[in-house]
Formats: C-alpha cells, sequence, structure tokens
C-alpha cells in the first residue's frame, strides 16, 4: 500500500476495531451491509469531486446536483410515466450537461470554479424545488401516477440501484457494485491513460501543462464532466435508495462530505495529487464515524464534533507521515 | 518516531472520545431491561422537551432509551434507524419525515422490531400503533385563536418550516379550513388546497389567508420571511407560525418593524420567547401538543406492546392545549418543571 493512504487505512481499521470492541453488534452482517451501502453512495460522490480536486479546481454543486438529478428522475418515473431505462438516461444526460456548463463557464468565460459552482449549488437546488413545487417525491411510482404502468421495470430498476445481491448468507449492497466498477475505471483513466496524466500535470503546473502542447481547457471541462456525472450516479443511487427525494434537502451540504473525503484520502486542495483507493477508504471513514457513533450510543450531536477532528487527525497525521518519507528519500539520495 | 507518537495521540485521543462518549452519552444502562429508540424528525427544542418526557418515562418504567435526533432529513433518520436495528433494539417510536416514501423502509424496521410512529404518522406502513395530536383539529384550534385575535377579520399569513410533512399540511387546513368557514373534515380524508394558493377566502368568511411561505428550517429565512410577508402585505393583520420556531421568528420581524399590537400572532409549540410575548400581550396565543407526553407516552406504549399488550386502536390521540394569556403562566410553569425533571441524572 503507498505510504499516503497508510495513514488513512490505519485509521479506518482503529475505528472499526474500537467500536466492534465497545458493541459486538456493530460487526453483525446487517450492520456490515448497511455499511458497505451508505460508504459505497457517498464514496461515488466523492470520486467525482477527485477529477476536479486533481486539477486543482473545486466543485460546491455536487449535493444540489444530486438532489436534482433525483427530482428529475423521480419525476420521469413516477409522474410522467416514462420509459424507466430513458429516465436513467435523461438523469445522466442532464448531469453531464451541467459539468459540461461548469467547465465551459471555468475555462471559457474565466469565471472562477468556487464561483460558477457556488452559484450552481444555489441554482440546481432551487430548479428541484421549482419542479416539485418542493413537494417530496420518489421514484417508485403509486396507483395514482403515470409511471404505475411501468412498476415492474421500476422495481427491477430499484434492485439494480439499491439491491441486495446474496453471497453466501452475505447480501451485498448493489451500490457496492457501481463503486467498484467506477472506481476500477477511474483509477485506470487516472493512472493508466495519457489524459489521466495530464489532469494530474495540470494540477501540479497549469502554465506548465500549457506550454508543452495540452490543451488544459479541454481537460479540466472534462473533470468537471466526470466531477457531475459521478455526482448525478449518485443521484439515482440516493433515489432509489432513499426512495423519498426530498428536493430542499436530498444532497443537502453532500458537496463538504465529498471534499473531505477527497482531501481526507490524500487529494491536495493545491492540485495534482489524488488517488482513488484513498479515497474510497476515506468515504468509508466518514460513513464508518457517523455509523460508529451510533452504535456505540455516543449524542448524536457530537456528530458533526468527532467527524471534524478526526479529518483534523486523519489529515495532519497524513501530513507527518509524507514529511517523513520525503526526509527519509532525501537522506537516501544524499 | 514522531509519525507513531502522532498517530497513537490521535487514536488514542479517539478511543477516549469514544469511551468517553459511552458514559455520558448514554443512559444508565439497566441490563436486562429492553432498550427503546426514540427517533425523531430534526434538531429543535421541541424535541428536547419530548426528550425529557422520554427520560422520565425511562425511569418510571426501568427501561433503557436513546433519543435520535437526525441532523439532516431522510437519509439520516435511515441510517440511525439501520443502526438501531444492528444493535438489537427492542422497539422504535419515529417520527418519518417523508411518510409514503419511506413505508417500505419502516416496514423493513417494523419487521425487525416493534414500531410506532410518532408526531407524523405513516399510515400506509406496518407500524403497530400511531401517537400524535390530531393536526386537523390542532389546527382548526389555531383558527380559532386566530378569530379571536382579529375578531373584526383581514389578511392572514400562514408560516411553516417545511409542507412536505403531512402534520404540516393538516395544521394548516385545519387554520384554513376554520377561517374561511368551511365543515370539519375527517382526519385521514382531509382534502388540502395547494401549496401554492394566494388570496384564499370564501363569501361570507372576513379571513383572507394571502399565502404560506416555507423556510425549510431554516430560522433565518423564517424571520425574512416574516419581514418581506411585511413589506408585501401592508394590511396584514395576524401571522400564524406552524412550527415551534415560527411564533418567535415572526415577533422578532414585527418588534424590529414597530409593529408589534398592529399585528397579531398566533402559533404552534411552547417556544419561551412565545410564551414571553403571551405574558407580555405581543403574541395572542398558541396550540401546545404537551410534547413531553408525546416522548412518554410513546415509551409506555412501546414497553406495554415489549409485555405482549397489543394496542386497542392504531391511532392513539393526545390532546392538544390551547394557551393564552389566561394560562400562559401555569402552563410556562408546567413546562420548566417537565424540563427539569426528564435532565439526564
Amino acid at each position: 500500500m503507498k505510504k499516503n493512504i497508510l495513514g488513512i487505512f490505519i485509521l479506518l481499521v482503529a475505528i472499526f476495531v474500537i467500536t466492534a470492541i465497545i458493541n459486538p453488534k456493530f460487526l453483525n452482517a446487517y450492520n456490515m451491509q448497511n455499511l458497505i451501502k451508505w460508504s459505497s453512495l457517498y464514496a461515488v460522490m466523492s470520486l467525482g469531486v477527485a477529477f476536479v480536486i486533481i486539477t486543482g479546481g473545486i466543485d460546491l454543486s455536487i449535493g444540489s446536483v444530486v438532489g436534482l438529478v433525483a427530482v428529475v428522475l423521480s419525476i420521469c418515473l413516477k409522474l410522467e410515466g416514462m420509459d424507466p431505462w430513458s429516465a436513467i438516461g435523461i438523469a445522466l444526460i442532464l448531469s453531464l450537461l451541467i459539468g459540461l456548463l461548469h467547465g465551459i463557464l471555468i475555462t471559457k468565460a474565466k469565471v472562477q470554479p468556487f464561483v460558477v459552482t457556488l452559484c450552481g449549488l444555489l441554482v440546481y437546488r432551487s430548479m428541484g424545488r421549482w419542479f416539485t413545487d418542493n413537494q417530496s417525491i420518489g421514484p417508485m411510482p403509486m396507483e395514482e401516477d403515470a409511471g404505475y404502468k411501468n412498476l415492474e421495470q421500476i422495481q427491477h430498476l430499484d434492485f439494480v440501484f439499491s439491491g441486495k445481491i446474496a453471497i453466501g448468507s452475505f447480501n451485498l449492497p448493489t451500490p457496492a457494485i457501481f463503486l467498484l466498477v467506477l472506481s476500477i475505471a477511474a483509477a485506470i483513466f487516472l493512472r493508466r491513460t495519457i489524459w489521466g496524466r495530464y489532469l494530474f500535470a495540470l494540477g501540479s503546473n497549469e502554465d506548465g501543462t500549457r506550454y508543452s502542447g495540452i490543451n488544459t481547457d479541454r481537460m479540466k471541462i472534462l473533470a468537471y464532466v466526470l466531477c457531475s456525472f459521478f455526482a448525478g450516479m449518485a443521484g439515482i443511487l440516493f433515489a432509489f435508495e432513499l426512495d423519498s427525494v426530498q428536493p430542499a434537502q436530498t444532497g443537502e451540504f453532500y458537496e463538504l462530505y465529498a471534499i473531505a473525503a477527497a482531501v481526507l484520502g490524500g487529494c491536495s486542495l493545491r492540485g495534482g495529487e489524488g488517488s482513488v483507493l484513498g479515497v474510497v477508504i476515506a468515504a468509508a471513514v466518514i460513513r464508518l464515524i457517523y455509523n460508529s457513533i451510533n452504535m456505540v450510543g455516543i449524542s448524536t450531536h457530537l456528530e458533526f464534533g468527532i467527524l471534524g477532528l478526526v479529518i483534523l487527525l486523519g489529515v495532519i497525521g497524513d501530513e507527518l507521515i509524507k514529511k517523513t518519507v520525503n526526509r527519509k528519500q532525501a537522506v537516501q539520495t544524499s | 518516531m514522531k509519525i507513531i507518537y502522532a498517530l497513537g495521540g490521535a487514536f488514542l485521543s479517539l478511543g477516549l472520545f469514544f469511551f468517553a462518549g459511552c458514559e455520558g452519552g448514554g443512559s444508565s444502562s439497566k441490563s436486562d431491561a429492553p432498550t427503546f429508540a426514540y427517533v425523531t424528525n430534526g434538531i429543535d427544542p421541541f424535541w428536547d422537551l419530548c426528550a425529557a418526557g422520554v427520560r422520565i418515562a425511562e425511569k418510571e418504567f426501568g427501561v433503557n432509551c436513546e433519543v435520535l435526533m437526525p441532523p439532516k432529513g431522510v437519509v439520516d433518520q435511515k441510517r440511525m434507524m439501520e443502526a438501531m436495528i444492528a444493535k438489537g433494539i427492542d422497539g422504535v417510536a419515529v417520527s418519518p419525515i417523508d411518510a409514503d416514501n419511506q413505508t417500505p423502509f419502516l416496514n423493513e424496521v417494523g419487521r425487525n422490531t416493534i414500531l410506532i410512529t410518532q408526531d407524523a404518522d405513516a399510515p400506509k406502513s406496518d407500524r403497530l400503533v400511531y401517537i400524535g395530536t390530531n393536526n386537523y383539529k390542532a389546527g382548526r384550534a389555531l383558527g380559532k385563536l386566530v378569530k379571536s385575535a382579529i375578531p373584526e377579520g383581514g389578511e392572514v399569513m400562514i408560516f411553516v418550516g417545511r409542507l412536505e410533512q403531512l402534520n404540516a399540511r393538516q395544521r394548516r387546513q385545519g387554520v384554513i379550513d376554520e377561517l374561511l368557514g368551511r365543515s370539519m373534515q375527517d382526519l385521514d380524508k382531509v382534502k388540502f388546497d395547494s401549496v401554492d394558493s394566494v388570496n384564499l377566502t370564501s363569501e361570507g368568511s372576513k379571513y383572507v389567508i394571502v399565502d404560506t411561505r416555507t423556510d425549510n428550517f431554516d430560522k433565518a429565512k423564517a424571520k425574512s420571511n416574516a419581514e418581506d410577508s411585511m413589506t408585501k402585505y401592508k394590511n396584514l393583520k395576524c401571522m400564524v407560525g406552524l412550527f415551534a420556531y415560527n411564533p418567535p421568528a415572526c415577533i422578532d420581524a414585527i418588534k424590529e418593524a414597530n409593529k408589534l399590537g398592529a399585528i397579531k400572532v398566533c402559533g404552534f409549540d411552547e417556544q419561551d420567547a412565545l410564551l414571553q410575548a403571551i405574558v407580555e400581550g405581543h403574541a395572542h396565543g398558541t396550540i401546545s401538543q404537551q410534547p413531553w407526553e408525546y416522548g412518554y407516552e410513546s415509551i409506555k406504549m412501546l414497553k406495554s406492546i415489549y409485555e405482549g399488550k397489543q394496542p386497542e386502536n392504531k391511532y392513539f390521540e393526545l390532546p392538544f392545549l390551547v394557551v393564552d394569556q389566561s394560562n400562559v403562566e401555569s402552563f410556562w410553569a408546567k413546562k420548566k418543571e417537565m424540563a427539569e425533571l426528564g435532565k439526564q441524572d
């Protein structure tokens, strides 16, 4: 395992072991399934923002994209009675277009990523509320809905996106399979393709990369498109997982979880650094903390406090490891 | 070496945090007694009072209770209940945030433990009983309060956290039906006026419900909604706040606009700021659901079901109380007493 994700992995194991000692019920299959499920849902989103952070950018609109995609998907499936796979297609295309818009505004109109995506956060949230009159909606149609005629297909989709696959006596939540596929694809893209290397180069030194003849604008747009696509994918997974989409709340503040997971997982907000495995482990750490707090019986009011402290400690620990490794390397080379 | 110290220190402090939380956050555990979870729909002083009732029942009935307040809606509510099931909880009393769409999950909870709903119902789910106020009736009582506040009639504005919740819609409809002189509706067949209806009135009614504004539990937004309504509706006579924090937000806004007395406030629940305003005559009255009764009756019901006694009905109606200047002081004293009694040892 690489040094830069060793710290976060130790953190994961430590919290896991401490919680299991305090409450052995933590280890039961039902709880493990839930933990895997929630970790996968948040990790998908976090992977997306990692692309943008690697290029030195930021995306604050992720939570609102999750919410809007979940709303649009639910409207298409439940109220419009649209063909279910087409509805999924529309939801994903919407997320791709949002990413494209962000990318174009950032590279061509030269608006700062923070501003573009902050405005996106506000606009998409508002759109979701407006589309639904701020009423809760879910992807599963009821008898009076136009989508009821497609109930069987939608139930099939529900299984695909939020079902459980029995592996012996263990039921593996399907979001874990989505995460597995997406993270392998992301890792191959970042580490094994020239485009992935360009993203790292862009994050480390944008001017240098541009002078090397690389079309940095195109790479940036690609990063934002991927980020929104992953957020859209998470929106679909959340919609089916919760069966309830609240236009004002679904996805709210998720960008912060995603960014926290990316940073805790080894991405530098200065750009040029990041690892898929680190981000996935970090997303799991965050969900593990939430689960542990409940399993151990700590007041829920302390959730954010503990989460904040753990992230801070994790990042400090990571920095210390990096410093020591660099020092050792310097000693060896001298 | 430094790394080992740093990481060791980090994990040690984390571990201490967990152990500290174990002892401080939970109640003194009675090993053989059943453990029940009381799950709210958010974080609010209203739920602190409910928790007080839970703690009173916990002592009285010799059970263990966990009070869980999901900070961020459905997703937190779901994961918290999942964790409770994983812990092998003996019963859950929950206030569902989105009853219709949460039904499949609530049924999953019901298959694993005793499930009852409180405060807000999920009538399509397999919950064993719903403990709650008849929010439609309570809304009508609030409408009556508005009538006594402005007997000459006039423009009325409604403020509420969010209207996705059935109880919020029922309250609102109760107020509207009472003010417009409509006949009483059955709780399970209430017909709702559209959320964005404006200038609702009827022939023979002296009242116009000019609008309903939501704030999604954002207290600052609640206040600015009240301010904006005074800007927009110059003849506004009464503000009606349907969630606990709405009436104090309205009173603040009215005070800052120097319109105390000119615009009446009627509300729901019993935040101190509202009770103080009723004492001072700046607010007309409120409908209290006596929150401690929610907590107390929920745990009492869970214990009774746990012992094998099935509830007689699917609906256990808790009485509400109309609080105005005539009884506000005794009510406030009772509220303080209950909160004190419910405090953790």
